[in-house]
Order: structure tokens, then C-alpha cells, then sequence
């Protein structure tokens, strides 16, 4: 089981990288992509993703617990691309409340405070992260 | 490589050095003021001029469910007053979870958001929608710190920096405002509390002088009403005196009315009487006088006496029987026991008939000159006007001490009769001048007079809707000036 750690300059990216795309595959193998409204930098080895919807991602997860996301640099105008694996959930807590506090404040500026609700704090664990056409940062391994 | 790592830790520490000085000049400054406009300014201003935050805005707790805009920096067009419902975008937030919030790439959150709104729209769930109300600040702001301002655990209001730049704020950056917003937020509680002790202290004064003026308006009502009982009292016992005086005059009335009748045939018979012994006498001296048998007798100069001493005694009775029954309907007439009503009556005949009566005060020691104009009778209660002449004149009589003179003139004067009763008496002292009119008020000493005359006669006056004045002198006399409207319609 890898496990990498995020480099300094991916953090500002998970900040402003908003949407992400989200990729999982069902135990099945069936792929699914989506957006995903946050992606939250908990530790140099941990993201969490918002979940709101029991769609495809989370039952994807739930089944087979192997993710992509990718994160887009609206400065550089790049993209990071991180390997994940899901760890746990969190209904509480400092970083639940972190995320589900940004998704209030946006979701109550545009009129859907009832439809985006944080039912969790996906956790997971970053197997590896690349800068696209370069592969990067992968200072550990476990 | 070391020496690069210690250059670039001496900048940090210069760079902290000086972000610690300004934090130390921001503290100094909005604690030494307790003006709540001033606080804004130097909080906003400093944070721009020294940070770079160009565009701050701090709003106050109104009530638990609004955030009222109290002071902006680096806007445009944002109006103070503004609101924001807590709990509604990141300011009502922040505001609900009382937790400081950094966001970043606004935009394209926004837009992310917008469209699954506009995806639901088109699917028809419009219904799980709300409206989206304005929001303060800029119209398209990327990065926010949003940071509540707290006194201990009570909420009084949010303070919140924004910019354009998608990644505007620093971890160092947040850290500032979270310093600069506590500093403030105690900064402007204790101008809060002063502006409200300012107020209550106002409001207070304010009642004060209310209050004040309560009192001072109390007591003007209490002088004013004390004033009118008084001159209702003071009403009440002329009232009562002149009604006291009109029941005596009244008894008078018919106690003379009853002595006249009773004197008037008597006095009838006497002076008829008195009239056949003069008739009588003649016709006996003619008698003698054709007589020549009589002759010695005519010639008696005991005779002679005994007729003249009879003429003399006849004529005496005479008079004095036509004085007694001058003085008997000058009485009924005085007292008008047979017009109790408005009368026209004639005013010459009333102050005649009072002079009769007084006569015995007069006479001897006091000329009376009248000087009657012409008058039409004048409609009053003449018993009245009677009882007011003859207050006057027994006054003015009272005031020659031994002999003198009492005027009496009468005249009209367009609507009015006039009628003047001077007095080459005592006069009346200036002092007393304006009091002569009060009740019980008397400069003859209390065995004298009760002090009603004039009083009464000047309410008589005022209730015939006349006026009388008084002019004196000390040493030279008293004027009393009546004027009397001749018709009651005048």
C-alpha cells in the first residue's frame, strides 16, 4: 500500500481547484466520472471529498475503495492528478464542519441551501500524486 | 545555501517586525477612541494602507436573524445600512457557525453551484429552490475571509475582507485578520457600550427635563387653579354677602312697606285733619272780622295771639305731615317691592328717592347740588341700581367729615347713562385705590362699616353690565363714575 506525500504546492490547487473531477470504477468494473464541488486538503498524506449524494461515487467507493481526481490549476492553467483510496467517513469534527461550512455559504448564496448537505467527510489516503506529463512529489512509500 | 536560509529568515523576521508594529499602531489606535466611526476608519483604512485588503466591510449583529453594514472600505457603491439574513452566504455563515472562513475561486464555486441550479430548474424542481437575495460587498469577488467578532462567547458582528484575485489570502494573511478583527471587536463593544450609556445618560436627562417641566407646568396648574378657587371663593362670599345684603334690604323693603301703610292713614288723618282746622280758623276769623257785635272781641289782643300761635302750630302740622308722607313713598319706592323685575326705570327719581331717605344725614352740613341731564329710563333692577346709589352716597356723605358738598350729575353718553357722585370729603389714599372694590375691604374700622357697600355696588354694576371707576384725592374728594347701559341689548 503506497503512500505519498502532497506536495506545498498542491495544497493552494485543492483551494481554487474547485470542481474536481472525481473517477471511480464499480466492483464490476464499470468507470464513472464526475464533478465533485470540493476537495478538501486534510494532512500532507490525506484529502477528504464532499459527500452530498449517495450517487455512482459513493457506491463505486463503497464497492471497490480506488479513486482518480483531478485537480485543475486555474493559475498555471494545469493539472494535478491524484490516486486515492478511500479510507473512512466522518459525520463530525473539525474537518466535516470545515467543509460543510463552505458548502453552506455557497449553497445558501445561490439558493440551494436545501439540496447541497454534507452527509460526510469522505476521507482518503493519496497513493500518488502527478503534476499532467510529469509525475511528481512521491517522496514516501510505505 | 546557509546564507541564503539565514537572508531569507532575517527578511521574515523584519517582514513579522513590522507586521507586529502595525498590529501594536492598529491596538493603540482604535483603543483610544471611543467613537465608533473613527474605530471603522482606522480599522478599515489601516488594514488597506498597511495589508493591502483593499475592499472590508464590517457589519453588527441587529437582531438574531440580521447583520446590518456599519462601515466599507474600497467600494464603489456599498451603501451602509445594508443587511445580510444569518446563516445566508459566507457573511451569514460565518455568522451562524461563529467560526472564521478563508474561500477561494468564488467564481467558479459560484458557477459550479449556479449550474446545478439551472439544471434543476430545467428538470422542474424549482419548488427545492430559494431566491437568491443580494449579497454585500463586490459583485464578483474570487477570495474572502469572512471572521466573526466575538466578546467571549456573544456574537456582535462579522468583519470580512474580499478581492478579485483567486488566491488573495495567505495563511499569514488570516492570521492578521483574525488579530486585527478581535482587537476590533473589543474595541467596538466598549464603544457600543458607551454610545448606549451615552444614550441612556441622554435619555435620562431628557426625562429629567421632562420631568422638570412636569413639575414646573403642576405647579403653574396648582398657583393657576389656586388662583381660581380663590376668586371663585372670593365670588362666593360677595355673592353671599349681596345676597345677605338683598334679603335685609328685602326685609327692610317690606318692613317699611308695613310701617308705611300702617303710619300713611293716621298721618292721613292728621294732615287732613290739620288742613279742615286751618279751613276751619278762617272761617271763624271771617266770622269776626263781619261781625259788629264781635268787634271787642276782634279787638282782644289775646285773641289775636291765640290765632297766630293756632296758624303757626297748623302750618307746622302740615308741613310735617307732608315731609312724613314725602319720606313714606319715597321708602316704597326706594325699596321697588312691587318691581322685583327688569324695569325701565327712571334714574333721577331713584337717586331723589335715596337722597330723602339720607336727608337726616345731610342736612345742615352737606349741600347737595345736583345737576340732572337729560336721561331715558334705563332698564335695570331699580331696587338694585337704588341700593347702589344710596351705597354711594352714604359713603360719600361718611367722607365729609363736617360740612361740604356732594355733586350729582347725570348725563348720557351715546348707549349709556352716566351718573357721577362726587364728594368734597377725605378722599381715598392711592394705596387703597385698587382695593376699595374687594370684599370686607373697609377704612372705616370694623365697628363702622363690613366693607360689602362698595363691593356690592360694583357687582351690581358689572351684573347690569355697567362699569364704575373711582377717582380721589386725598384732602379733596372722591369721584365714583357710573356708566350704565341704557338698554340691557347695549
Amino acid at each position: 500500500m503506497n503512500t505519498v506525500v502532497l506536495p506545498d504546492e498542491v495544497k493552494p490547487v485543492m483551494q481554487n481547484g474547485v470542481p474536481a473531477i472525481v473517477a471511480t470504477c464499480s466492483a464490476d468494473g464499470i468507470p464513472n466520472a464526475t464533478l465533485i464541488s470540493q476537495v478538501y486538503y486534510v494532512d500532507r498524506t490525506h484529502i477528504a471529498l464532499s459527500f452530498q449524494f449517495f450517487n455512482k461515487t459513493i457506491r463505486n467507493v463503497r464497492e471497490n475503495p480506488q479513486a482518480c481526481v483531478a485537480l485543475n490549476d486555474l493559475q498555471s492553467n494545469t493539472k494535478w492528478i491524484l490516486d486515492v483510496q478511500y479510507d473512512h467517513s466522518e459525520t463530525e469534527g473539525p474537518i466535516f464542519d470545515e467543509m460543510d461550512m463552505q458548502i453552506e455559504a455557497i449553497a445558501s448564496a445561490t439558493g440551494m441551501s436545501g439540496i447541497f448537505k454534507l452527509r460526510a467527510a469522505d476521507i482518503y489516503r493519496v497513493e500518488s500524486c502527478r503534476k499532467l506529463g510529469a509525475t511528481t512529489a512521491s517522496s514516501g512509500s510505505s | 545555501m546557509a546564507t541564503q536560509s539565514l537572508e531569507s529568515l532575517a527578511e521574515k523576521l523584519a517582514q513579522k517586525t513590522a507586521e507586529v508594529e502595525v498590529l501594536r499602531h492598529i491596538a493603540s489606535s482604535i483603543n483610544s477612541t471611543l467613537d465608533l466611526d473613527q474605530i471603522y476608519r482606522l480599522v478599515l483604512g489601516t488594514m488597506d494602507e498597511f495589508f493591502g485588503f483593499r475592499h472590508s466591510i464590517i457589519l453588527l449583529l441587529e437582531d438574531t436573524d440580521t447583520l446590518r453594514i456599519v462601515a466599507s472600505h474600497g467600494y464603489e457603491d456599498q451603501p451602509l445600512g445594508g443587511t445580510v439574513i444569518v446563516g445566508t452566504g459566507v457573511i451569514g455563515t460565518v455568522a451562524k457557525r461563529r467560526r472564521l472562513m478563508r474561500v477561494h475561486n468564488l467564481g467558479r464555486q459560484r458557477a459550479y453551484f449556479s449550474t446545478i441550479r439551472t439544471q434543476m430548474e430545467e428538470a422542474g424542481r424549482t419548488s427545492e429552490l430559494s431566491e437568491v437575495g443580494p449579497v454585500p460587498g463586490l459583485a464578483d469577488p474570487e477570495s474572502q475571509i469572512a471572521i466573526p467578532l466575538m466578546i467571549k462567547d456573544k456574537l456582535i458582528g462579522v468583519f470580512s475582507v474580499e478581492s478579485r484575485e483567486p488566491r488573495s489570502f495567505s495563511d499569514d494573511q488570516e492570521t492578521l485578520v483574525s488579530i486585527v478583527a478581535n482587537q476590533a471587536a473589543a474595541a467596538i463593544q466598549n464603544a457600543l457600550l458607551y454610545r448606549a450609556a451615552e444614550e441612556r445618560r441622554s435619555e435620562l436627562a431628557e426625562a429629567h427635563e421632562g420631568l422638570r417641566q412636569l413639575s414646573e407646568t403642576l405647579e403653574h396648574r396648582v398657583h393657576a387653579r389656586t388662583r381660581e378657587l380663590e376668586e371663585a371663593n372670593r365670588e362666593l362670599r360677595e355673592t353671599q354677602a349681596q345676597l345677605v345684603q338683598s334679603s335685609k334690604m328685602a326685609s327692610l323693603g317690606m318692613l317699611a312697606a308695613g310701617i308705611a301703610h300702617e303710619i300713611n292713614t293716621p298721618i292721613g288723618a292728621i294732615h287732613s285733619n290739620a288742613d279742615v282746622e286751618r279751613r276751619a280758623i278762617r272761617v271763624i276769623r271771617d266770622v269776626l272780622e263781619a261781625s259788629a257785635l264781635a268787634k271787642n272781641l276782634r279787638d282782644d289782643p289775646r285773641l289775636t295771639r291765640a290765632f297766630r300761635i293756632f296758624d303757626d302750630m297748623n302750618r307746622v302740622t302740615l308741613e310735617a305731615t307732608e315731609r312724613v308722607i314725602e319720606v313714606i313713598q319715597s321708602l316704597k319706592s326706594f325699596a321697588r317691592l312691587d318691581a322685583p323685575d327688569l324695569e325701565l326705570a327712571d334714574l333721577h327719581e331713584g337717586l331723589d328717592n335715596t337722597l330723602t331717605l339720607i336727608n337726616h344725614l345731610t342736612k345742615d352740613r352737606i349741600k347737595v347740588v345736583k345737576d340732572y341731564g337729560e336721561l331715558p329710563k334705563v332698564q335695570c333692577y331699580a331696587s338694585q341700581i337704588n341700593q347702589a346709589f344710596a351705597n354711594l352716597l352714604t359713603n360719600a356723605v361718611q367722607a365729609i367729615k363736617e360740612t361740604g358738598t356732594i355733586n350729582i350729575a347725570t348725563r348720557q353718553d351715546g348707549a349709556y347713562a352716566v351718573i357721577k357722585i362726587a364728594d368734597s370729603g377725605a378722599g381715598i389714599k392711592p394705596e387703597h385705590l385698587d382695593r376699595i372694590f374687594d370684599p370686607r375691604f373697609t377704612t372705616k374700622g370694623l365697628r363702622v362699616g363690613l366693607g360689602l357697600g362698595l363691593s356690592i355696588t360694583y357687582r351690581i354694576i358689572e351684573n347690569h353690565h355697567g362699569s364704575i371707576n373711582v377717582q380721589s384725592e386725598p384732602g379733596r374728594g372722591t369721584i365714583f363714575t357710573i356708566r350704565l347701559p341704557i338698554s340691557r341689548s347695549a
